[in-house]
């Protein structure tokens, strides 16, 4: 019986680790723009952590637009 | 003209198996959503349909193959595709009726295996290629999609421990509505294309196409409208036990569980160990609820094991006993097409006991199948009648003592 352990091992390792990493971009994207909004409407200023959060997000908006780049057949 | 009137049952009967494809698997992608109320669920099911159809439409290379090395490519003729559809459709059909979750794919193996092994023999069918392509990835998919999920979750929470989650919540929300669309869309690309290789490859094998084409336009609309139409129609008793029966989904959890399901997923299907899509994200929501350290429903969890062990012989069994009718010619055909209307509409009465649709599919985590359940009160519903005042009791009068 052939069982391809290594294409499974490769498919398990990318898994989580692709998970993981769009999962802390997303949860630490969103602390970021929280935690601005809250400094904001005590009246201080959170410009800085506003964009950085803003970036995170952005980064794992490209994570979803390389995911439909990969399920489009034609990008490819 | 026997064999054209086979062909076209046997393309009628496809889109009928790529119907129930799609409302067994419109819970995969959106049962999540729906149940932390990132999407609402028409919403939910109308974007599934639409990613599911484009989907269908985007991915046109047909794979050579339906048989994927289970047995000879030979041995399939349009009679034993008839009765392996048939009996992937009853047990999609039946797992629905109880609302478990089942991979399709594995459905229609199992189907086409029963058919072959009546026609051809047991020996025919190749068992190591069954264990390493079916029964090892199912025990596998929901390992690693609960294992990501589960980290997933468990990231998430810390990370946003101290941030309000009236602030969070939108946040989540959203990332769980792209992961969904995104399975949605992968989903339209696999499976939509299967039923579209069944009918192509029907086709070729009665010289209507040209051997080596791909499939012919009216094709690829009509598999993409069936998988999209069957999406549209929810397939809710699934939904409510993956968004509600399996564990309460709380809405950082449902964005973990999300983005563990179209990682895995994506992985699977371009590095070469391909994971079916019901495993996967029913792992994904699993392990979601054990890195929350929430309470997971281990009973529900177990039942939709024995039914993914079960799909291959259940399938296999009514595939195997179509067979028996499906080369008999043109009056073994429309029998079987009178024993499918009648055993649909038969599930079809039965689910109407206990209905499951849109407007109620999470206010319960049970899918009930015939009268076990405590009738609903009016504090569960308020839609149903007040109840009752209670009756004044009837004192007998107190004879006056003359």
């Amino acid at each position: 019986m052939y069982i391809d352990w290594a294409a499974l091992g490769v498919v398990t390792i990318v898994s989580i680790t692709s998970s993981v990493i769009f999962t802390i971009l997303l949860a630490a994207g969103i602390r970021l723009v929280s935690a601005a909004k809250i400094k904001s409407n005590q009246g201080g200023s959170g410009a800085m952590t506003v964009s950085l959060g803003y970036a995170l997000l952005g980064v794992a908006g490209l994570l979803v637009l390389f995911g439909i780049y990969l399920i489009v057949p034609q990008f490819h | 003209m026997t064999e054209l009137f086979v062909v076209i049952t046997v393309i009628v009967v496809a889109l009928i198996f790529d119907f129930t494809n799609g409302f067994h698997d419109s819970a995969n992608a959106m049962a999540g959503p729906i149940a932390t109320g990132a999407l609402r669920p028409r919403v939910a099911v109308i974007l599934a349909a639409v990613l599911n159809l484009v989907g269908a439409c985007l991915s046109t290379a047909v794979a050579k193959t339906i048989s994927g090395g289970l047995f000879d490519d030979s041995l399939i003729t349009a009679p034993i595709v008839l009765a392996g559809l048939l009996g992937a459709i009853i047990w999609n059909l039946v797992t629905w009726l109880l609302g478990l979750p089942s991979s399709s794919s594995h459905a229609l193996f199992g189907g086409l295996i029963g058919a072959v092994i009546v026609g051809a023999g047991l020996s025919s069918v190749n068992g190591s290629v069954i264990v390493s392509k079916i029964l090892l990835p199912a025990i596998v998919a929901p390992l690693v999609a609960g294992l990501a999920a589960a980290w997933c979750t468990r990231l998430a929470y810390r990370i946003t421990r101290k941030t309000p989650s009236v602030y969070s919540n939108t946040g989540f929300k959203y990332g769980q509505a792209f992961t969904a669309s995104m399975v949605a869309l992968a989903h339209g690309t696999s499976d939509g294309q299967k039923t579209m290789g069944v009918i192509t490859l029907v086709l070729i094998a009665a010289n209507l196409q040209p051997s080596g084409t791909g499939p012919q336009l009216w094709v690829i609309i009509a598999a993409g409208v069936a998988i999209g139409l069957g999406t549209y129609s929810g397939g809710w008793r699934i939904m409510r036990t993956m968004g509600k029966g399996i564990v309460e989904i709380e809405t950082p959890q449902g964005a973990a569980s999300g983005a563990a399901t179209s990682a895995t997923i994506l992985a699977s299907a371009h590095l070469g160990f391909g994971l079916s899509t019901t495993h996967v994200s029913t792992g994904s929501i699993l392990g979601s609820g054990v890195g929350r350290g929430a309470q997971v429903r281990w009973s529900v969890a177990r039942r939709m094991l024995f039914a993914w062990l079960l799909t291959l012989p259940g399938a296999g069994l009514v595939g195997g006993l179509a067979a028996l009718l499906s080369d008999r010619g043109v009056s073994g055909v429309v029998a079987l097409m009178v024993l499918l209307a009648v055993a649909c509409s038969v599930i079809y009465l039965f689910s109407r006991r206990h209905k499951i649709n849109h407007a109620n599919v999470t206010d319960s985590h049970e899918v009930l199948v015939l009268a076990a359940a405590t009738p609903p009160t009016y504090d569960d519903d308020p839609r149903l009648e007040a109840p009752a005042k209670p009756k004044k009791v009837k004192r007998p009068k107190a004879k006056s003592v003359a």
